[in-house]
Parts: structure tokens; sequence; C-alpha cells
């Protein structure tokens, strides 16, 4: 498969560095029929150059790596959820014909091969590997699942974000509770790198909601930013504790350096104020990604003042993530 | 000789009394293809002329170029089964070996809609079974040749199962319609398993069954999931229209074909039986067919994934009239209601009356679809450019409702405050004949040998309509339409209808809520008031049991997965639970 080999070996980050992969659709001026583009995930290579891994699939909504070998990744995708493992060697559909159009997926650091995922009547989870599958999501309501996270502090505690708000789980999804955010649309939410209890969540319409208490309770934060627009992604910067940003429609990016509690919008220099993801780099402080409709994806190295293009033109990037190096087998 | 016979039988004035045989005919349809006069030589004409086994150097020459640059998806991956199956020991070595390594190094998307996997899982089921005994790393989807193959059966059996049991969900489309029909030719042909072939031809008689009441001259009529802007007011030009021509020699079919009967010929190439054609061409008799069917999935908004589709047909020779209940049960191509009459030579004619309320909203596409909020109308109307228009003549409403007793038909709407598009549209084709705006609110017209009375319930005026037709468009939120036809035969001439018509009982109310009671000039009375459940000769309709078919033609009870098809003393019957056909004869 040495189609499929990504970079070899000397290109590869160095242990305890990220490299940045984008779920990416190329959408500009395609329209049903066309030729497809280049779609599907795509590495930083180096500054502007970007490589595609694997196979085009111009439906990938959410990636994940496995904790304890990085080089397997786990991709939420159209067709299922993909494994590619052996730094892309290897690509399998996990899933079967039960399950369609994947959200998000999130790997359980604290229970080897414990997978989960999003998608758009549920929520599935894996204990091994993806090898079997079980609906875990069959006793909220509706089903519609954005978000999906794993508390990294104790294997099985869960929060799933779908149409009718956060809901929380210690179970491994046998029963689960409604956190917050209730009658809101979840788009995406994230535990924080510097305090494990604070978590965000970003909302259709609603704005952003906080959680202080490890996720059991979840409060409207940060006033009106995002209310009444829709926020597709947030991001806490690991390098600096309190600084946080958001992507939405009609914000493009906010920043905030406080927590959460007070934003500034950052988009002098980006095109247009409509930003699908945004992503803190964790090895150089102060970097940061957006991704702008189906402008390109853009570079800060100021946490937003100023802006660059940094390349794939004409993207919507609906997630991005750092994933660190592997280590050498 | 063939080729002459076939080229002979195009150039023949298609409304000849006596149409070619089914084999001629399928036969014309594979030539156009195998020697396209213009445009692009792609999988269609590789397929058709390795099925004429001519050319194979060019066959296989034409196939590697094509194969350097795989895009697509299903609709990529069900040509390319034909040319497998077709290859028949014609390609070259390199051909062929470009073709299995497609399966290897290319992943096309699964898609987001029935037809999607149905083209999607019956060409994974059929590659599986070529190529046997792989591992998974000799496919796209890392999974073993038998991996494949039962995960595509096992979808496949439980597309058939829905569809017996609670319906299609993509139902009676003029379009799609196509490719649903060319996965099953193709199990039909080439699936080995025996159980899979003859499924496979069931539900080939079940498709053809569900089309064959609904048609006029060839024409799909009535209430349907999705249709294009084109062919939904110039209804001849469908897909189902070749069918009509392929499968019974009827109508006219577009010039050149549509492609879908070229794979459905290719494969199968299933002619249909004598009680089916009898069924397509029999319109002795007015009749009433019931069908019920199934929304689409709903992913958001909603308890129930699949929700019901009740829809009535009222069909005779000169006319059909048909509708679902209203709502929103398709996103973007729904088409709710109509009356569809019948032109001798249909090329060209918009023979056809409807009205809706346009609508458009994020709401609508994020029940159907995953997408984020802010770019689904722009992504939609990117192919799909009428979507977001108010003056467009397609797409279900959630302000709508619909009852309809045979040649009747009410439309109530009681449109949001704050919709984007609070009016209704109604469609009067150029074609219409002696179109009368009557003092007491009733337009009287004539398409064909219809006879057609609309009584619009609130004002309305006229817009022109580019490339002919007009308008009628009425900017009130509380609406509706009430729609009565008949058979030229049945009256003198447009005066006498319009004296019928009148003398009919009709009372209007719109407020709280729109309401109309009237005496229908068949003898019911029909009770209508929006929101609530109509009646009709004081009898609630009872939805609750409403037939997955019925009528004269068609009988099948909901989760039954079976069909009793009727014609005169012929029946068939499918049992898709024990995989048998039955045929007789019964007085």
């Amino acid at each position: 498969m040495r189609f499929f080999l990504w970079l070899a070996a000397a290109t590869l980050p160095l242990a305890g560095q990220h490299t940045l992969y984008t779920c990416t659709a190329m959408t500009r001026e395609y329209v049903v029929g066309a030729k497809l583009l280049p779609s599907g995930i795509f590495s930083h290579v180096e500054t502007g150059k970007w490589k595609h891994e694997g196979y085009n699939h111009p439906f990938v909504f959410g990636l994940d790596y496995d904790p304890k070998d990085p080089s397997t990744i786990y991709i939420a995708a159209g067709n299922g959820l993909i494994r590619a493992s052996e730094h892309g060697q290897h690509w399998k559909i996990l899933t079967g014909s039960d399950v369609t159009e994947l959200r998000d997926v999130a790997l359980d650091p604290n229970a080897p091969g414990a997978i989960y995922f999003a998608h758009c009547a549920g929520i599935r989870y894996s204990p091994d590997s993806g090898a079997t599958w079980r609906e875990i999501g069959g006793s909220l309501h509706r089903k519609f699942t954005e978000a999906i996270r794993v508390d990294r502090r104790r294997a099985g505690v869960l929060l799933a974000g779908n149409e009718e708000g956060i809901f929380r789980t210690e179970d491994g999804g046998a029963h689960w509770k409604l956190a917050g955010a209730s009658g809101f649309q979840i788009m995406h939410m994230e535990q924080s790198p510097h305090d494990p209890c604070h978590w965000l969540a970003v909302t259709e319409q609603g704005g952003v909601f906080a959680s202080r208490d490890c996720g059991v309770s979840f409060e409207s934060s940060g006033g009106a930013i995002g209310v009444g627009h829709n926020l597709y992604d947030i991001a806490f910067d690991p390098s600096k504790t309190g600084r946080i940003a958001v992507a939405g429609w009609g914000i493009g990016v906010a920043v905030s350096s406080d927590g959460g509690k007070s934003w500034q919008l950052r988009n002098v220099g980006l095109p247009r104020p409509d930003a699908w993801s945004v992503a803190f780099d964790p090895d150089h402080p102060g970097r940061l990604y957006a991704s702008i409709q189906e402008e390109a994806l853009y570079i800060s190295d100021d946490a937003g003042a100023n802006w660059k293009i940094a390349g794939l033109a004409g993207s919507q990037i609906p997630r991005m993530k750092f994933i660190p190096a592997a280590k050498p087998k | 000789m063939k080729r002459l016979t076939a080229l002979l039988l195009l150039s023949l004035p298609l409304a000849a009394a006596e149409p070619p045989p089914f084999k001629d005919r399928a036969r014309a349809i594979i030539d156009t293809y195998a020697h396209p006069k213009t445009g692009d030589s792609g999988y269609a004409t590789i397929a058709s002329r390795l099925w004429l086994r001519e050319d194979s150097a060019w066959c296989s020459r034409r196939l590697e170029e094509l194969l350097a640059a795989p895009s697509g998806d299903m609709f990529w991956m069900f040509p390319m089964t034909a040319v497998m199956y077709l290859d028949r020991g014609q390609l070259s070595d390199s051909a062929r070996l470009k073709l299995r390594q497609a399966w290897k190094t290319y992943m096309p998307y699964r898609g987001d809609t029935e037809n999607h996997w149905l083209l999607y899982y019956t060409s994974l089921y059929l590659a599986a079974q070529m190529w046997p005994d792989r591992g998974g790393d000799e496919w796209y989807t890392g999974k073993s040749s038998e991996e494949n193959l039962e995960e595509a059966r096992q979808w496949i059996e439980s597309w058939v199962r829905l569809t017996t049991t609670r319906g299609q969900g993509e139902y009676d489309s003029p379009h799609y319609m196509g490719v649903y029909l060319i996965p099953m030719s193709y199990l039909a042909a080439w699936a080995k398993d025996p159980a899979m072939k003859k499924r496979a031809t069931m539900m080939l008689d079940y498709l053809i069954a569900d089309y064959a009441p609904e048609n006029l001259d060839g024409i799909f009529v009535g209430a349907q999931s999705r249709v294009y802007d084109k062919q939904l007011l110039e209804k001849w030009a469908n897909v189902a229209t070749d069918f009509g021509w392929l499968w019974f020699g009827i109508g006219r079919p577009n010039t050149p074909f549509n492609s879908y009967p070229l794979y459905y010929a290719l494969a199968s190439a299933y002619e249909p039986p004598e009680i089916l054609r009898r069924i397509a061409t029999d319109r002795s008799q007015p009749y009433t067919h019931y069908e019920r069917k199934r929304t689409r999935n709903r992913w958001r908004f909603n308890d129930e994934r699949n929700g019901p589709v009740y829809k009535t047909t009222y069909v005779r020779r000169e006319y059909a009239v048909s509708s679902d209940q209203g709502g929103v049960l398709q996103p973007i191509q729904q088409h709710s209601w109509d009356v569809t009459w019948s032109v001798p030579d249909a090329r060209g004619v918009q023979n056809i009356l409807f009205a809706l309320n346009p609508h458009s909203s994020v709401r609508e596409l994020q029940t159907y679809f995953v997408f984020g909020p802010d770019a689904a109308v722009e992504g939609v109307v990117r192919s799909k450019k009428m979507y977001d228009s108010p003056d467009k003549f397609s797409g279900g409403s959630p302000y709508e409702k619909i009852v309809q007793d045979r040649d009747t038909l009410i439309a109530l709407y009681d449109v949001e405050k704050g919709a984007r598009f609070p009016h209704i549209n109604a469609f009067f084709s150029k074609d219409l004949n002696e179109v009368r705006e009557d003092a007491s609110g009733w337009i009287f017209a004539r398409g064909g040998e219809a006879l057609i009375a609309f009584r619009p319930l609130q004002p309305y005026v006229w817009k022109p309509i580019e490339g002919g037709g007009r308008r009628l468009f009425s900017p009130y939120r509380k609406n509706g339409v009430v729609m009565q036809v008949a058979a030229t035969s049945e009256f003198a001439d447009l005066d006498a209808f319009r004296r019928a018509i009148l003398a009919l009982p009709l009372k209007v109310s719109l407020e709280p809520k729109p309401t109309v009671r009237f005496q229908s000039l068949r003898g019911s009375l029909i009770e209508f008031t929006y929101g609530e459940t109509p009646k009709v000769g004081g009898i609630a309709i009872d939805y609750a049991n409403w037939p997955l078919f019925g009528g004269p033609f068609l009988e099948a009870a909901v989760d039954s997965e079976q069909l009793l098809i009727k014609h005169g003393i012929m029946r068939r019957k499918l049992d898709f639970r024990n995989l048998t056909v039955k045929d007789a004869t019964s007085n």
C-alpha cells in the first residue's frame, strides 16, 4: 500500500511535536455531478504545504487519534467510521450499513480500545477498537448528535451534544442526564487542557455554554458572543491558560483571554466573517488557525490579531486537530 | 443488420399504431448509446459496445483513459459494474486490471439517499461477487470480499423488506425511479445467489407495478417525491416516459433516450408480464388508486424517522388527479398534487395544473440533511436553482394540507407569520385552452379532454412565466384551492360544465382556520378544515388503515411483504417472505 504511505519517517515530526490534520471538503464552485475535488484528510507538511492523505472523501467531519498509538487516527466520515493506521498505510471502514454521516469521534484515554462516535441517529460505542459496536444513545429523546467528548479524568464519562442540549453519562451511555443548554443544538464541546473540570460548548443560536463542575452542569457564558448566530467550533489554547477561540458564522473568529468571560472579534485580515473551525498550535504559542468558508485556511501567529493564508484554498474545514508524533516502535 | 434495424426503428414515427417489440425497443436504446452522434463517449458507450460485442479494443483503451482519474460516487459505481459484467472476455488484461484496481484505490462516497445506497450496495455486492476471496487490502473499504458481500446483501434485503412493508422513501419519482430499477435489473441478471436473483426479479415486478396504474400514455402522473423543475411542468420529458415506452411501447421516448433505461436494458432487460402491460394501458374505466409511502429519513425535529405518506390517484383515460396529504414529506423536490391531462403527443406540452405554497427553509433542509444551518440553502441552490425562489413550483410546504375524493381536490394553506414566502403560486400552462375567469370566483379551463374548475379562495394576480404560461399569485397566508375536474365527454361544452360547477354547494371560511365545505360533482360532501382530519360523506378519512397499495389493480397491506396484482381475471401474487410468485386466473 505504498500508494497510501504518508510522509516518510524522515519528514515525520519529532516526538513531542504535533501535526495539524484537517477534515476538508473543497466545495468552492463545486456542484452536484461535477468532478470531485480533492477532499478528505489533509496534513500540514510545512508552512503553506499540505498533503492529501489516503482516499478522496467529500464528507469527513471529525477525527481523533489513538492515545496509545497516534499513528492511528479515526475519522468520522459519510461512509462510516474509518481507521487509518500505521501512518495511513491501512484504511478500513469499521462500521457497516447501520450508520451513516458521522459527526464526531472521540477515544477514551482511560479505556484502551474504547471508541465513541456521534452520528445522525445516535451515539455508538466500541469497546474493542471498532471490532464490535453498540448504540448507546437509545435513551435520548432526540438522536441527531453533533458532538461527543470523553472526560479524560475517568473512563466512561461522556458528554454528548444533540439537538436538545448537552447530556452527560457516567456509565458509558447506560444513563444520560441533561447537563445544560436545553433546547439548543450543540455544535461542539471541548474540555480545557488546563482544568479538566472546565468545559465549553458552542451552539446554534444560543452562544457559548460553560461548565466549571466537570461537565455536570452548563450555563450560558461569555455574554452575547454567538447568540443569534451559529458557532461551529471552540478551541482552548494549550499553551496559555484562559485563552480560547470560537469560530462561527457572522462571528468569524472570536478570542477570549479570560477563560471565556469576555470575547474580542479577531477578523481583521480575514476575507469574510464566516468561520468553520479554529485550532491553537500546541508547539507554537499564540499560533491560531481558522477555516474561512470556501476561502482558505488562515493562520495567525498572534492569536488572531493578524492573519495570512495557510493554504487549502476553496475549502470548508469543519474540524481540525493537532496530533502528536507517534513514538518509534 | 441489427444495427440498421434499430436505426430504422428510431426513424419511424413513434406514434405509429404498433410499437416495435420489446426486444427491439431495448436494442434501440443500446444502439443509441453504442454509437453516440455527439458528446462524450463514456462508460455508457463502453458498456453498450461490450453488450453488442463491438470494438473491444476501443472499449479497453477508453476505459483505461477514464479510470486514470476516477471521479464520482455511486453514480460512478453502477456504470463500472455494468462494464465489469459485460466484459465477458472482451477487455484487455490491462483494462481489466485497472477496473480491479479502481475498487482498491478509489473510495466512492456512499451518499445520503435511498437510491444512493441501493446503487452503492448493489455495485459493491456485484463487485465482491466478481472478485471473491480477496483480503481487505484489495478493497477501498478495507474489508474482505466476503465482508463486503455480506454487508451489501444485508442492506439490499433490508431495503426490499422496508419497501414492501412501509413503501419507498423516494417514492414515485419520475426521474429517480431509474436508479431503483437499475440495481434490481443488475441483480436479476448477474447475482449468483438464486434467492437474490429472484428477489430482484420480483422487485422489478413490484417497481413496475408501482408505476403502471399511475401513468397516462407513459407519463408518470401524481404526487411524487422528487421531480426536477422542467420535468415537473413538461412531464413527458421525464425518465419515466422512456421506461413506459421500453416496457409497454406507450408514449414517446426522449431524444436521445435517458441513460437509466440503457443500464436497465444492458442487464436483465426484464420485460414486464402481460398483467402489468394491461394495467399500464387499460384506461377503459375510471379508478382510484391508493398508495402508502414514507418520508425520507428525518434526522432532526421529529420523533419518528420515516413518517407516512398517503397518496390518492384518480385516473381515467382523459386525465389523472393525484395528491398526498400535504406537508414537507421530502426535501426540495416534492410535488404534492395536480391534474395531468392526456394529450395525443405530449412532447413539449405542459399538461399539468396545480398550486403550492413555495416553501424554503433551513429547518426543512436540516430535517432531512445533516447540513449546518448557514451554508445549507446556498449549497442546495447551487444544484437546485429554484429552491429558494418565491416563484418556484416544486417543493412541499408545512403550511399545505390536502384532501382528494376522486377528481375533486381541496388544498388549504395557513402560512405562518414570518414565513419566507407567504403566498400561493398556481401553474397555468400555456397548453390550457378556454381559460375563463368567472365572476363567481371560479376559473374554468380545458386541458385536452379534461374540463377543469379551479377556485382560489383569495384574490390573486397573474404573473408571466418565462417559457410560456402564467403564474397565479395570491399573497394571502390563509388561503386555498378547490378543484373539480371532469371529462369533456360528460358535458356538452365548457359552459355546461360551468353551470354544473356553479350549482354545487360551496361554503368557504378563512378564519380562524381555512375551511371548505363542498359538494363535489360526483356527489360527495367534502368537509375540510386546515389541520383537522377531512371528512368525505360525513366520515373522517381513515389514515390509520391506509393500504400500502389499494385499488382495482394492486392490493397490499402495510407490513405484509406481499403484493397482489390484478387485472380482469388475471392475478399475480408476489410474496417476499417466501420469495414466491403465483400466477392465476379467476373469475
